[in-house]
C-alpha cells in the first residue's frame, strides 16, 4: 500500500487479566471486560495519513466497479453481509438481522435472527439502564416490548411478528433461550459511566466513488469521543452464536469504517458472546485494518470483473493479541 | 494529509458553522434582495394557483421526495411515533439541557426528558404533547428502547461541535415556518437543528443525494422570507451534516440559492419533473 505513511502505533501485546483494583469497577466478567477496555498503559497513536491511505486504496478499487457498472447505475450499498459473507449478523442493526427498514412487518425471520434481535434490544436496554441488576426481569417480554417501540417497518416489527406466529411450545422454548443469553449478557456487560458517552447502534456509512458505492455497518456500542490524533474510542460487539472469527472480522470491518469516518480507528475492541459467556478484548492494529481493506479492495475488484463469489474469506489476523475468556 | 492539516469532525463542523461567509453575499446585498423578491413573486403565483386545493405545507422531506431518484417512499403510511421518529425531538431537548448545564451527559439529559414526559402526563400538565403521551404509555422496556435511540442521536450531535466556539445566541431545534401572505393555505418549513447568528446546521440522514442542496436551500429561503425589511439580519450559511459518514455540505447564501429553493417548492406543488433544479 504505497499511499500509506509509516504507522505510529504501539506494538501488539497481549492484554492481561485485570488487577484486583481494576476489577473493582464492576462485578463479574463485566468488571473484567471494563478493566481490559480501560487499560490505558499504552493507547495507540495512529498516523493521520492512515485514513487517507486506506480511502485511496478503496477508492481505486471502487473506480473499477463504477467503470464496469456505469455512472448512472443505482448506488451499490454494501454491508457486512455482502462484503464479508457474514449472513445475518448477531446483534448488528435491522439490516443485519435480515430485514431492512421499510420491508413488510410480517416478514418471517429465522430463529437465529429472532434470537439475535431480541438479545440485541436487551443489550441496548442494559446499556441505557447502566447494566443495573434487575433491569431485565422478563427477558422475552421485555425484548418484545422494546421491539414494538421500534415501530412498524423494521427488524423490531418483523421480530414481533415472527414470535407471535410461533406456537405456545416454540415461544416457551424461545423464552428459555433468550433468558440464557440475557443471563450471560448481564454478567458480561460492564457498567459504563454516562460520561464515557456510550451509544448503541451507531451507524456508519462510507460513500466511495462519490456515493456510487456505500459501505455501511452498525456498531453495537461505541464509547468515547473521536480525537484527531489519538485513537480514543472503544467498540463493543455482541455475538449470539455462529463463528467467533466471523464476528471478530465484523468488528475489524467496523473499525475500518470508523477510521474512514473520523480519521482514527477505535483503539480497542470487545466481543461478547452471549450464548456461552465468552468474551475477548483486543487492540486495533494496522494489520487488522489493512487486511480488511485488502479484502474489500479484492471484493470490489472481483465485482468489477463479475466474479464476486470467488473472493476467499478474509483471514483474521492478530489472534495473539486477543485476551479471551471462554 | 499532514498532521498539521488534520482536523477532527468537531473542528470541521464547527469551522463550517463559524467561518466567515464566502461569495457575493453579504457583499452584494442588492442581489440577495432581488433574488428574494423573485422568489416571493414565484411563491405568490403558486399560492394563487393552489387556492381552493386545501392547505399545503412544503418541507424538506417533500423536496427530497419530489427530487428523488424515483424510489418509492413510504409516504402513504400514516405518521406513528417510534423510537426512530422520536429520537430527534428527544435528542434536541437533551442537547438543549446540556447547553443549559441542566444535565452533564446526553444519557442523563435524555432520561430527564423522558421523566418530564411522564410527569407532565401524570400531572395533567398544560403542555403535554402527543410524544409525551406516547412515551408515558410505553412499558419500561419500550421506554428504554426510545432512550437508547435518543441517546445515540444526542451524543453524536453533542460530540460533533465545539459549542463555545459557536458563540451566542444559539438556538437548538427550532423549526421556522413562513406563511404565505397571499394564501393562508401555503406554508414553508425550514428545519434546522442548530442555529447561530451566521449559520444553520441540519443533521441529515439517509444516503447522499443530489436533492440535498435544494433541501438545504429551503432553510435559507424560509429565513430570507421571514426577515423583516427594516431589521434584516445578514443571510446565513446552511450546513448539512451526515453523522453516519461525517460528510458535510455547505450552502453559502448566494442569491441562486433562493431561486433553487423556490423552484423546488414549485416542483413540489406541481409534482413535475425537475428542470432548473437538476442543473443547479
Amino acid at each position: 500500500m504505497g499511499t500509506l505513511r509509516p504507522m505510529v502505533l504501539v506494538a501488539p501485546r497481549p492484554l492481561q487479566r485485570p488487577t484486583s483494583g481494576a476489577v473493582a469497577a464492576g462485578a463479574g466478567a463485566g468488571g473484567e471486560v471494563l478493566a481490559l477496555l480501560r487499560d490505558t498503559a499504552a493507547r495507540p497513536s495512529f498516523d493521520p495519513g492512515l485514513a487517507g491511505g486506506l480511502r485511496a486504496w478503496l477508492e481505486d478499487a471502487a473506480f473499477g466497479v463504477v467503470a464496469s457498472r456505469g455512472e448512472l447505475a443505482p448506488a451499490l450499498v454494501l454491508g457486512p453481509r455482502e462484503v464479508l459473507g457474514t449472513g445475518p449478523v448477531a446483534g448488528a442493526g435491522p439490516v443485519a438481522a435480515g430485514v431492512a427498514d421499510g420491508e413488510a412487518d410480517d416478514a418471517r425471520l429465522s430463529e437465529e435472527a429472532v434470537v439475535s434481535r431480541l438479545v440485541h434490544v436487551l443489550f441496548r436496554r442494559l446499556v441505557v439502564e447502566g447494566a443495573a441488576e434487575g433491569a431485565v426481569v422478563d427477558p422475552l417480554g421485555d425484548a418484545l416490548d422494546a421491539c414494538r417501540a421500534e415501530g412498524p417497518g423494521g427488524a423490531g416489527a418483523a421480530t414481533v411478528a415472527s414470535v407471535e406466529a410461533m406456537d405456545e411450545g416454540s415461544r416457551k422454548a424461545l423464552g428459555t433461550v433468550v433468558a440464557g443469553h440475557a443471563a450471560h449478557l448481564a454478567d458480561l456487560l460492564p457498567r459504563l459511566a454516562p460520561a464515557w458517552m456510550p451509544r448503541t447502534d451507531d451507524r456508519v456509512a462510507i460513500p466511495l466513488a462519490g456515493g456510487r458505492i456505500v459501505l455501511h455497518g452498525v456498531f453495537d456500542l461505541l464509547v468515547g469521543i473521536p480525537r484527531p490524533d489519538t485513537a480514543s474510542l472503544c467498540a463493543l460487539g455482541l455475538c449470539t452464536g455462529g463463528s467467533w472469527a466471523r464476528e471478530r472480522r465484523l468488528l475489524h470491518y467496523l473499525a475500518l469504517l470508523e477510521t474512514l469516518r473520523s480519521g482514527t480507528p477505535p483503539f480497542r475492541l470487545a466481543l461478547l458472546e452471549t450464548g456461552s459467556g465468552r468474551y475477548g478484548v483486543e487492540d486495533v492494529r494496522e494489520e487488522h485494518l489493512r487486511a480488511i481493506a485488502s479484502h474489500l479492495a479484492a471484493w470490489l475488484g472481483a465485482t468489477a470483473g463479475g466474479a464476486e463469489g470467488d473472493i476467499p474469506e478474509v483471514g483474521v489476523v492478530g489472534a495473539v493479541a486477543v485476551a479471551e475468556r471462554g | 494529509m499532514e498532521l498539521s492539516q488534520w482536523r477532527s469532525v468537531a473542528d470541521e463542523l464547527t469551522t463550517a458553522m463559524a467561518a466567515p461567509l464566502e461569495g457575493p453575499v453579504p457583499l452584494d446585498r442588492g442581489a440577495w434582495c432581488a433574488a428574494r423578491g423573485a422568489a416571493q413573486s414565484t411563491l405568490a403565483g403558486l399560492a394563487v394557483r393552489r387556492a381552493g386545493a386545501g392547505p399545503f405545507r412544503v418541507t424538506d422531506h417533500d423536496v427530497r421526495v419530489v427530487l428523488g431518484t424515483g424510489a418509492v417512499e413510504a409516504d402513504d403510511a400514516p405518521f406513528a411515533w417510534s423510537a426512530r421518529t422520536a429520537r430527534r425531538t428527544i435528542g434536541l431537548a437533551a442537547v438543549r439541557s446540556l447547553l443549559a448545564a441542566e444535565a452533564r451527559t446526553p444519557h442523563d439529559a435524555v432520561q430527564a426528558r423522558l421523566a418530564d414526559s411522564e410527569r407532565e402526563v401524570r400531572d395533567g400538565g398544560r403542555t403535554v404533547s402527543q410524544l409525551d403521551r406516547w412515551v408515558a404509555a410505553l412499558p419500561d422496556a419500550g421506554r428504554s428502547a426510545v432512550a437508547a435511540e435518543a441517546v445515540t442521536w444526542a451524543t453524536r450531535l453533542w460530540c460533533a461541535l465545539d459549542w463555545p466556539a459557536l458563540g451566542l445566541p444559539l438556538v437548538v431545534g427550532r423549526d421556522h415556518w413562513w406563511d404565505s401572505p397571499h394564501s393562508a393555505l401555503l406554508a414553508l418549513r425550514g428545519r434546522a437543528d442548530v442555529r447561530t447568528r451566521a449559520a444553520h446546521l441540519v443533521v441529515l440522514s439517509g444516503p447522499r443525494r443530489e436533492s440535498v442542496r435544494a433541501e438545504l436551500a429551503l432553510v435559507a429561503l424560509v429565513e430570507a422570507l421571514r426577515a423583516r425589511a427594516d431589521a434584516e439580519p445578514a443571510p446565513g450559511r446552511v450546513v448539512g451534516w451526515w453523522p453516519d459518514s461525517g460528510h458535510i455540505v455547505r450552502l453559502e447564501p448566494h442569491p441562486s440559492v433562493l431561486a433553487l429553493a423556490a423552484d423546488a417548492v414549485a416542483l413540489v406543488l406541481a409534482g413535475g419533473s425537475p428542470t432548473r433544479i437538476a442543473a443547479a
